[in-house]
């Protein structure tokens, strides 16, 4: 695991912590994170390889980078930030472009207003944009393109203030 | 070509009365139909046409949309229609034509979950349904929807090379069949069924209709395309109507994508 991709998971930790969220499953290309906080202050972490060799992984020595502070080259959210999520209405298909091949509705670092289109869940077929419910600036895009989401999904992180 | 005047006739008791809008050529009945809904065009806003430049199917795919030759039509939904219920509309739609076929020239067509139009493996219809959702917290509503639907009428020969191979009503039924009087039937079973989503006990009805005009989703050994890849047998659907397929790694809900024989 490269140190930027700590240095991200160090980041999601923060802001899972302070949104109290119990549970939180990714699944990109070549890793899957299973986070589960058992207390509130000491995360459980384990890291499933799916396609990576077993022996690449050091899985103690992640899971203890992530509980260390974060480095100051990292920001991380702040307690007094006013951070919203964008979630999944609908059981589907996450898409975060209109079609294969253009560019994605929004990107971390974008503004976004109320009621425009931040991406596409797509179940039986039906290609499904759904709508921002803030406005603010796109902190985080949470699922990756392809991803099945569940009802009640955290797709984006927005700060509204 | 068609009989304007006429149609506007035959459809002025539906919910489509004084809203279709017709041209010779477009690109995208439902590019058209989309422009139109963020645009606030009505419930029940058609727009069809008799050839399209740019014909869509799900993700890259094209429908090749020749001149007089088949139906490219799109309906735009304004239904208060709670959001889990939204993956029931495509079924519907594939139910809705299906009887319209049905009607218009007695053939019995094969849904290919989710909602592809088959005539004895071939195919000869397909819809793309896209919508936009109010995304209100717990109380999600949908915003609009667009079904699309292409149906091979007239076509007496394909190109090779297609995804599935293709055929069309005349080919199938051996005589001409009308391409008025099946957009006429077409848009009517949409209307109905359409409404009938609303009323949860019709909704729940969906999976088991489409089980019943379907030989692809019971007891069938399938591939699966797109984000749930797998192969296996089909074992029906479940209330959202998404499909049970039962491969090596156990039973895989298949919430889109195609499938194929296997």
């Amino acid at each position: 695991m490269k140190q930027e991709d700590i240095q991200d998971l160090q980041q999601l930790i923060e802001f899972l912590k302070e949104h109290g969220v119990a549970e939180f499953d990714l699944e990109r290309e070549d890793v899957k994170v299973r986070l589960k906080f058992v207390q509130p202050v000491a995360p459980m972490v384990a890291f499933t390889p799916s396609i990576a060799p077993v022996a690449a992984l050091p899985p103690v020595s992640a899971a203890a980078s992530v509980t260390s502070p974060a480095p100051a080259a990292v920001p991380a959210p702040s307690a007094e930030e006013n951070l919203h999520i964008i979630k999944s209405p609908i059981v589907g298909t996450f898409y975060g472009s209109p079609s294969p091949g253009a560019g994605m509705f929004v990107s971390p670092g974008e503004r976004v207003e109320k009621g425009q289109v931040v991406c596409i869940v797509e179940a039986m077929k039906l290609m499904n944009e759904i709508e921002s419910d803030a406005a603010g600036e796109i902190v985080k895009m949470l699922v990756t393109n392809g991803q099945a989401v569940e009802y009640g999904q955290p797709l984006f992180s927005v700060r509204t203030a | 070509m068609y009989d304007l005047p006429a149609l506007d006739a035959s459809l002025a008791a539906s919910i489509y009365a004084g809203k279709l809008h017709y041209a010779p050529v477009t690109g995208s009945t439902n590019t058209d139909a989309l422009a139109a809904a963020r645009s606030g065009a009505p419930h029940g806003s058609v727009y069809f046409a008799d050839e399209q430049t740019a014909g869509r199917g799900r993700g890259d795919h094209a429908w090749l949309s020749v001149a007089a030759q088949g139906i490219y039509v799109s309906v735009l939904f304004r239904l208060a229609l709670p959001v889990e219920r939204l993956p029931l509309l495509p079924l519907a739609a594939g139910l809705a034509a299906a009887e319209a076929i049905r009607a218009v020239s007695g053939l019995a067509v094969d849904l290919r979950w989710p909602n592809d139009l088959l005539l004895d493996e071939r195919k000869t219809g397909g819809i793309l349904a896209e919508a936009q959702t109010e995304n209100t917290p717990g109380a999600a509503t949908l915003s609009y929807a667009v079904i699309g639907i292409g149906i091979n009428v007239h076509q007496s020969r394909f190109q090779p090379g297609l995804a599935t191979p293709a055929t069309s009503l005349d080919l199938e039924s051996g005589r001409y069949i009308s391409r008025q009087e099946l957009l006429v039937a077409l848009l009517e079973s949409l209307e109905r069924e359409a409404l009938a989503l609303l009323d949860s006990a019709g909704a729940a009805t969906i999976p088991s209709r489409v089980e019943q005009a379907s030989t692809w989703v019971r007891g069938r050994r399938v591939e699966v395309h797109g984000p749930q890849a797998c192969v296996g047998m089909t074992e029906g659907l479940d209330g959202n109507g998404f499909l049970l397929v039962r491969g090596e790694n156990g039973l895989v809900r298949v919430q889109t994508g195609g499938i194929r024989s296997a």
